[in-house]
């Protein structure tokens, strides 16, 4: 890559115009009053408690949400992003507004954190990282359930959960680096099989309440379970 | 003292309970679990194995010879393997990064990283 193009990629962080200056002074009377900063707080904490979550959250040696959570203005219809620079989750307070796009939102990024955790991902050089951790995302998250899909109008039933992984895996990536479409559909391609079938933490795909439950009941039971096996 | 420390180290028992064996049947059997299945993977769910590690399960807890151990182990040691089929795209951490609890420097550019 010569020089021009390496100036060229920002890597998304147009996307995040308060990653370095917010306009409001963090913890301000203006920032509160002006921003949905506080409603952003008060989703993120709920968000937290959900079942799903707290496997995450516990794999960790911590997860502070005043270290590893900010909630700021973004640009666009972006959702959320992990900054792998800082190690933080960023939460677009002006795009999420319902708790249920919150629990998502945070689910999806803390499989980032998760791999940025657990693996040398190269975010920033290796295309089939950042691939992998947004199929992952993608597949885990639940932002491909049966039901969040028929609210976007994709009607689909055999496999469909497959084909929405791959498109918004494909998306996220054109989102934050400037690469063609085809470039990035192969290698989502190449990657596909090997990360859709990662289902770390969980052991299995959480589509519903009970497999949470069951993932974390897994976790709860992990000294047991490689004890006598 | 240590005595008891071995004999607290020898003692085995099942993976998992022999309820949550029959927990994870009965959820793999649900309607929704196949429709969940059908939807992502295409296909029913294959359950007969949760059935059959709950009865060696049982067995275990009856009868803890080496054959039922053995079998319920097996059978959990090709599930994790199921698990680990696909070579990974990246190599594993030993930590967590370094930095992960340090404290954010305000005002970094984005072009520090690079």
């Amino acid at each position: 890559m010569d020089q021009t193009e390496q100036q060229e990629e920002d890597y998304g962080y147009n996307l995040f115009p308060e990653r370095n200056s917010g306009k409001f002074q963090k913890g301000s009377i203006a920032e509160s009053l002006f921003t949905f900063n506080h409603k952003c707080q008060v989703m993120l904490q709920f968000a937290m408690e959900t079942s799903k979550l707290t496997v995450l959250s516990c794999l960790f040696s911590a997860v502070y949400k005043d270290r590893h959570f900010s909630c700021e203005d973004c640009d666009g219809t972006v959702s959320g992003g992990f900054d792998a620079t800082s190690s933080q989750i960023v939460l677009c307070q002006n795009n999420i507004h319902q708790q249920s796009h919150m629990n998502r939102v945070v689910t999806h990024e803390l499989i980032h954190a998760f791999d940025h955790c657990r693996a040398h991902v190269d975010w920033f050089n290796n295309f089939k990282h950042l691939a992998c951790s947004e199929i992952r995302a993608a597949n885990l998250s639940g932002d491909c359930s049966f039901h969040n899909e028929v609210s976007r109008f994709n009607f689909g039933l055999k496999k469909h959960h497959q084909e929405c992984v791959r498109g918004r895996a494909l998306r996220s990536i054109l989102a934050v680096r400037k690469v063609s479409r085809e470039e990035a559909e192969k290698v989502v391609d190449e990657v596909f099989d090997t990360c859709f079938n990662d289902h770390a933490p969980f052991g299995r795909i959480p589509h519903d309440k009970k497999d949470a439950k069951f993932a974390y009941r897994d976790f709860e039971n992990r000294d047991r379970y490689s004890a006598n096996l | 003292m240590e005595r008891d420390t071995l004999e607290v180290t020898n003692v085995t028992m099942p993976p998992r309970t022999c309820d949550d064996y029959w927990s994870e049947f009965r959820h793999c059997k649900s309607l929704w679990n196949r429709f969940h299945n059908y939807y992502a993977h295409g296909t029913s769910p294959s359950c007969g194995q949760w059935k059959e590690d709950y009865y060696s399960c049982r067995e275990w807890e009856k009868n803890p010879g080496p054959e039922t151990k053995e079998s319920l182990q097996q059978s959990e040691r090709n599930r994790e393997a199921e698990q680990r089929k696909f070579t990974p795209v990246w190599d594993l951490r030993r930590d967590p990064p370094r930095d992960w609890h340090m404290p954010l420097h305000q005002g970094k550019s984005p072009d520090s990283q690079s």
